[in-house]
């Protein structure tokens, strides 16, 4: 890694990725922003193909890539649709946690499934009333026999309506905040579990969001992760591993719109020559040209960190918060470069702007990222 | 079941060509290679045929220069190619068809088959030639053009359609056969993730370039002096009109009288 | 030169192929005052036979046997490579058919001789033939010399206009077929069943090709398609898309996985202009493009176009060609 060189196989995968982004995601991204649609056969062909449980190991049946890997096949997928790569990749956030905080029992039962068949699984930490203070979670576990049950709202779900599995994070007591929260494993068969109705989103619209309700829904002890109040450790490390991806995700968006847009500077005409040769195009151009490799590298060394096994916390917070504020600057010259048609839906570039935005708020806003960039910074200081 | 499969890297479909400096040839610089679209549906058929009869093998197999050949090499193998074999050439071959079949003949005879597989023609030069005179110089029956192939084992025989002038064709040929595809029943399939990291790691059988003997040799001599890009096309122009009975009397005018074409 | 400029005639369910009498004429311009020999399989009352004999060649050689009449690519090569060691022939033509691609492709073995296919462009030089062929689907072009005591060429289909050369005498004689190897045998044609395609000439060599899109919106609508194609006299096609639902036959397609054609006018109608059809046609002398999309892709390739809807456009068209050629509207 330290010449920034990728290995033969981490090539063809990137190779394999960005040829299923190009002829199975691209030419349905529109129609599917414009609608919206969420498109399973899509889901289901990226599922056959091993691109949707990335991060389970191979003794489960998954694809069990190291970190860099997954970033590499995020990115492309993101050139194609950002939306459909949230809904592509939800299954390796639901699933960490069970990764992480899971028995040996607890894996080989919950994880096999999902590399069987094509299944979604759905991440449930945000509720109405607290987006980005975890530890202010209100949905209730309350002991009940041996075990528990769940009653509360989780919302702005990805993939909720369509989930065959939940990893749920609750408090047996809000009084003791952080401390008080359990992770669980609910089914949606369980009775009790309710999706609630495709939120209309700005950006993200391949994708499917919703709440989810939980009324009195039986869990028993076996389907906790980790012991009683590991919850919120187990949802940190996961935002941990999968904040990473999203940097990559972020660099697709940009690549794509850095591609529109040079691609446009070169064919369209101002004062008898093309605009890319006015230099304000060009500045704007290598402007985009610089974030878009520094996402891209800012997000590798994030990435290599954890595959060393040393802390990521830093590292992928720089690489998400740089990314995805990138992202958005980026599609927002582009807009710019295109000029009217910019604007227009007609061409793919404001799209590109709507998808952007959702990368600086979700998996940890933007502005929580700086709060734990400066604290782990700190640290070193103090 | 034994299969062949012969493919050949061409340039991906994105590729924007170029002549080389001395506008003789492909400036390959750059060139990202790939199966091309028959051959996908070569290897496609091959599996289809291997699902179908147990116990079958399929081999892929490419001659040509590294690195290319074992990168399609590696791609038929994740796509669920058994074994693949590579017979070293060098990367400018003269356009003769002959000397391809002397590089694959070797390649047939050391790896004998019910079944050699073809795309119908390769998606650069496009010649279409190499089936039947392959065909010819193993010395059995050959066929191009062919759509959905079965395998009958208790016959030995295997069934495709074909069309001609006539219509469509049903034939039997007697394995083994040499068969140009045109299109297997599916569309190619893609591969998995799994296999491509499988695919890293098994073996490719090569055939070095001293191996392959001069003789027979072949007379007359096949040179390629230039490779050039059509002028390009600067769009329709567009026939502009008040009401369809305009429109239609310019084209008819313009086809007439301007591009004369008219019947 | 010594020996005669051969050519291998095609007969189909409609007699002598178009592409077999343009070869002829390349056949005669490249042989000058030499002699011109035509095999074909076919009796010597045939009408084919007489066709070809009409048509500017020295001779008919008429080859009567099953197997070569089925059109099998390699005992058909195995036979005319006989007859052209007989008469020390040096240059060997066929039509650019799959017929003629497979026995071109026999030939480079059986005969020992140089092979192309595709063959645009072609003229003799010092030390043999200098020709020119497109590759990459119509996106290029290569020359080629090929210098060498045998040369076997498939000729595009429409790529060679030009007068038909003048009848000559020409003699029509039966010739014994050469005993045909074992090996060259087996294997049985089952059954051949005709074409399910419209009345016009074969798509793959007709001068004119008419093809429809999705545009056509049902197959109901496709007669305004055949319409316009009995006006001009050509044959019809279509996308993929359209063979794919089933609205037309699949012999009707046009594109990658269909026939390509290089037709001297090509009309594509409610046909957006997938790459895979485009590389089925592109190298089509004169496009014309009718769609309702102004950005769709065909309009890129095409060298006129009518931005419209279809359903407006083809009627009066259809009629203003019928009334251009004295056609009954």
């Amino acid at each position: 890694m330290p010449d920034f060189s990728l290995t033969e196989e981490q090539s063809s995968l990137r190779e394999m990725a960005r040829k299923f982004a190009r002829t199975e995601m691209a030419p349905k991204a529109a129609e599917c922003d414009r609608t919206p649609r969420f498109p399973e056969e899509v889901y289901r062909k990226a599922w056959e193909l091993g691109l949707m449980n990335l991060n389970v190991p191979a003794e489960y049946g998954g694809s069990g890539l190291s970190a860099l890997d997954q970033c590499l096949i995020v990115e492309e997928l993101a050139y194609g649709c950002a939306g459909m790569t949230t809904s592509i990749i939800a299954n390796c956030l639901a699933l960490e946690p069970i990764l992480l905080g899971g028995t040996e029992e607890q894996k080989r039962r919950f994880l096999p499934p999902f590399c069987a068949e094509y299944h979604l699984a759905s991440f449930c930490l945000t509720e109405p009333a607290g987006g980005s203070d975890a530890g202010a979670i209100s949905t209730r576990a309350k002991r009940h026999g041996d075990g528990y049950r769940l009653t509360g709202e989780k919302c702005f779900i990805t993939n909720a309506p369509h989930a065959s599995l939940y990893t749920v994070f609750a408090t047996v007591d809000p009084e003791l905040r952080h401390k008080g929260i359990s992770a669980f494993v609910v089914p949606r068969s369980a009775p009790g579990v309710t999706p609630g109705k495709d939120e209309e989103k700005m950006g993200h619209r391949a994708s499917s969001t919703s709440t989810v309700r939980f009324e009195e829904v039986e869990v028993p002890p076996s389907d906790r992760l980790g012991a009683e109040g590991d919850g919120f450790p187990i949802a940190m490390r996961t935002l941990d591993q999968t904040r990473t991806p999203i940097g990559a995700l972020a660099t697709g968006i940009a690549q794509a719109a850095l591609d529109h847009a040079a691609a446009y500077s070169l064919k369209r005409h101002t004062f008898g020559k093309p605009i890319s040769e006015h230099q304000a195009i060009q500045v704007k151009l290598a402007d985009m040209a610089t974030r878009v490799q520094a996402s891209r590298l800012l997000t590798w060394s994030a990435a290599a960190r954890i595959d060393r096994g040393e802390p990521g916390t830093l590292d992928s917070s720089i690489a998400k918060t740089f990314a995805s504020d990138a992202a958005f600057a980026v599609a927002d010259d582009a807009i710019q470069i295109h000029g009217g048609y910019g604007y227009m839906k007609e061409y793919p570039v404001e799209k590109l702007l709507r998808d952007a935005k959702l990368t600086q708020i979700y998996e940890g806003s933007n502005e929580i990222q700086r709060i734990v960039i400066a604290r782990e910074l700190l640290k070193r200081y103090a | 079941m034994r299969i062949v499969v012969f493919v050949k890297p061409v340039p991906e479909a994105e590729t924007r060509l170029r002549p080389s400096a001395d506008g003789a040839r492909l400036d390959t610089d750059g060139v990202k290679w790939v199966l091309s679209g028959y051959d996908e549906s070569a290897i496609e058929q091959a599996l289809l045929l291997k699902e179908a009869n147990a116990g079958s093998e399929v081999r892929a197999v490419t001659y040509g220069p590294s690195p290319r050949s074992e990168e399609v090499l590696r791609a038929c193998l994740a796509l669920g190619c058994t074994s693949a074999g590579w017979v070293e050439a060098p990367a400018d071959l003269p356009p003769d068809v002959r000397l391809k079949v002397r590089a694959l003949r070797q390649a047939a005879v050391r790896w004998p088959a019910d079944l050699y597989l073809l795309g119908q023609q390769s998606l650069d030069t496009e010649s279409g030639l190499l089936p039947l005179a392959l065909a010819m110089a193993l010395g059995v029956p050959g066929a191009n053009g062919a759509l959905d192939l079965a395998f009958d084992a208790a016959r030995n025989e295997l069934s495709f359609e074909r069309s001609s002038e006539a219509g469509v064709e049903e034939w039997r040929l007697p394995s083994p056969s040499v068969i140009g595809l045109k299109q297997a029943k599916n569309d190619p399939r893609s591969a998995k993730l799994q296999n491509i990291l499988k695919s890293r790691k098994m073996p490719i059988d090569r055939i070095p370039a001293v191996e392959l003997p001069a003789a027979p040799e072949v007379t007359g001599n096949a040179n390629r002096f230039r490779f050039e890009l059509p002028p390009p096309r600067t769009g329709a122009r567009l026939i502009e009109y008040a009401a369809p009975d305009e429109a239609a009397e310019k084209l008819v005018r313009v086809l007439r009288e301007e591009a004369k074409v008219f019947p | 030169m010594s020996g005669p400029t051969l050519l291998l005639a095609e007969t189909g369910p409609r007699g002598l192929q178009a592409a077999s009498l343009e070869t002829i004429g390349v056949a005669r311009a490249l042989a000058g005052e030499g002699p011109v020999v035509a095999v074909i399989f076919a009796g010597p009352s045939d009408t084919a036979t007489a066709a070809l004999a009409a048509a500017g060649a020295d001779k008919v050689l008429c080859l009567r046997h099953p197997f070569l009449e089925e059109g099998r690519g390699a005992a058909c090569a195995f036979v005319v490579a006989e007859i052209a060691r007989e008469l020390g022939v040096e240059l060997l033509l066929v039509g650019g058919t799959p017929f003629g691609r497979e026995v071109a492709g026999a030939l480079a073995t059986a005969w020992d001789a140089l092979a192309a296919t595709q063959v645009t462009e072609v003229r003799r030089t010092a030390n043999g033939y200098s020709l020119k062929r497109p590759v990459f689907g119509g996106r290029a072009s290569e020359s080629l010399e090929l210098a060498g005591p045998r040369v076997v060429l498939a000729l595009r289909p429409n790529s060679f206009g030009g007068a038909p050369p003048t009848p000559r005498a020409c003699a029509i004689e039966e010739h014994p077929v050469p005993t045909i190897p074992p090996a060259l045998l087996p294997g049985t044609r089952v059954r051949v069943r005709p074409a399910e395609s419209s009345a016009g000439p074969d798509l793959g060599t007709a001068p004119i090709v008419v093809a429809g899109g999705r545009g056509f919106k049902s197959p109901e609508n496709f007669h305004l398609l055949e319409e316009l194609a009995a006006s001009l006299g050509a044959a019809a096609g279509a996308s993929r898309a359209v063979t794919d639902a089933g609205w037309r036959p699949g012999s009707y397609q046009v594109g990658q996985t269909g026939r390509s054609v290089s037709p001297q006018l090509y009309i594509a109608v409610g046909i957006s202009g997938a790459i895979q059809h485009l590389v089925g046609m592109m190298s089509s002398r004169v496009i014309v493009a009718i769609n309702s999309d102004p950005n769709a892709p065909i309009f890129r390739v095409a060298d006129y176009g009518i931005v419209g809807d279809l359903f407006a456009i083809l009627p009066p068209l259809t009629k203003a060609i019928r009334t251009a050629r004295g056609l009954p509207t």
